[in-house]
């Protein structure tokens, strides 16, 4: 696991929302996008991408450092995306466009 | 088939998306395709996964309790080492693909409720909750009040539920956490003698092994309340 955080990721933040200092989130309730990011991580782990257990271990290493301003609920989703960046799974560049991508078609009236 | 609709649909109001995009539900599918395409884990093992867990019921906490009762010697392994007998009912923790868990890398304890303590769950910090054994939480259970109050007013909250408590019963509050899932083992009702556990099994509804409710021998969660 590499700890220089992705520049891609961080930009998914937004700069008004960071973490709280008390208890974290007692207001979220999980949106239905959690669920999915859930099923995710276990096929992956299922197919043989990136073990249960490693990604736990990277969402407590880097959710207490380089991403510790994100949200805690945000971690699978980021942390998951951080270690298939680094196992060079994914590129930067086509996680943004694809995010680009995905954004565009939500919004589309 | 043609189906017909007896009201106006002129009275809805149209699905719209929100101005404000997520940018982690944005992150969530860029991956999910992502992974898809490159052939790392199929749509349908997606959808699969989704599916089996959010059909996860209690059933599989109401066999670990009703087996605990009948059987002594496995009410002893399932106190001492709770992940470790769920294998003994067909729950695997730490096995993704079989009977076993939705993203939860944890530590599994069951709490026993005896006449002088009363064991509840929560999560104070977001909404974990054992699902492998009892399914997904019920609404309720997510609130903020529920989570927030639990801890401070345990025994005002319980009688929302209208389980009262005296004096004489010490009521514990377990708080639930990234690697830590609790489970309560309710205490086996009169008039239950000599039934079997497949039968002792039907009246541990999920709320008694969340800790705000009291197995019934003429209660069970799959008939109406107003039925009988």
């Amino acid at each position: 696991m590499g700890s220089t955080p992705y520049q891609v990721l961080l930009d998914a933040l937004d700069p008004g929302a960071r973490r709280e200092n008390g208890p974290p989130e007692l207001d979220h309730a999980p949106d239905p996008w959690e669920s999915s990011m859930q099923a995710t991580c276990e096929c992956l782990s299922w197919r043989g991408t990136l073990d249960n257990l490693e990604r736990r271990h990277a969402e407590d290493a880097l959710g207490e450092t380089v991403y510790h301003d994100f949200p805690v609920h945000t971690r699978s989703a980021v942390v998951t995306a951080h270690e298939l960046l680094d196992r060079g799974v994914l590129t930067e560049e086509e996680l943004r466009a694809r995010m680009d991508a995905v954004r565009a078609r939500l919004t589309l009236q | 088939m043609t189906q017909t609709h007896d009201h106006n649909h002129d009275t809805h109001t149209p699905i719209q998306s929100s101005s404000g995009v997520n940018e982690f539900e944005v992150l969530e599918l860029a991956v999910r395709e992502l992974a898809i395409e490159k052939g790392l884990f199929s749509a349908e093992d997606h959808r699969r996964f989704s599916e089996w867990a959010e059909s996860i019921g209690p059933s599989g906490g109401s066999k670990l309790v009703a087996k605990a009762w009948v059987d002594p010697e496995f009410k002893t392994r399932l106190l001492a080492d709770g992940t470790e007998a769920c294998k003994e009912v067909g729950i695997d923790w730490l096995d993704p693909t079989g009977v076993g868990t939705p993203s939860d890398y944890t530590y599994f304890y069951v709490l026993e409720n005896t006449p002088t303590v009363h064991n509840v769950i929560v999560c104070t910090l977001c909404s974990c909750y054992p699902r492998p054994v009892l399914g997904m939480s019920p609404d309720w259970y997510r609130t903020p009040h529920y989570r927030r109050r639990l801890v401070r007013w345990p025994r005002e909250v319980l009688a929302e539920f209208g389980l009262h408590f005296g004096p004489d019963v010490e009521v514990r509050v377990h708080d639930s956490n990234q690697k830590s899932r609790f489970m309560v083992m309710p205490m086996r009702p009169e008039g239950t003698e000599g039934w079997t556990e497949e039968r002792l099994a039907a009246i541990v509804t999920r709320d008694t092994m969340i800790g705000v409710a009291q197995p019934k021998a003429d209660w069970t969660a799959t008939s109406s309340p107003s039925a009988g």
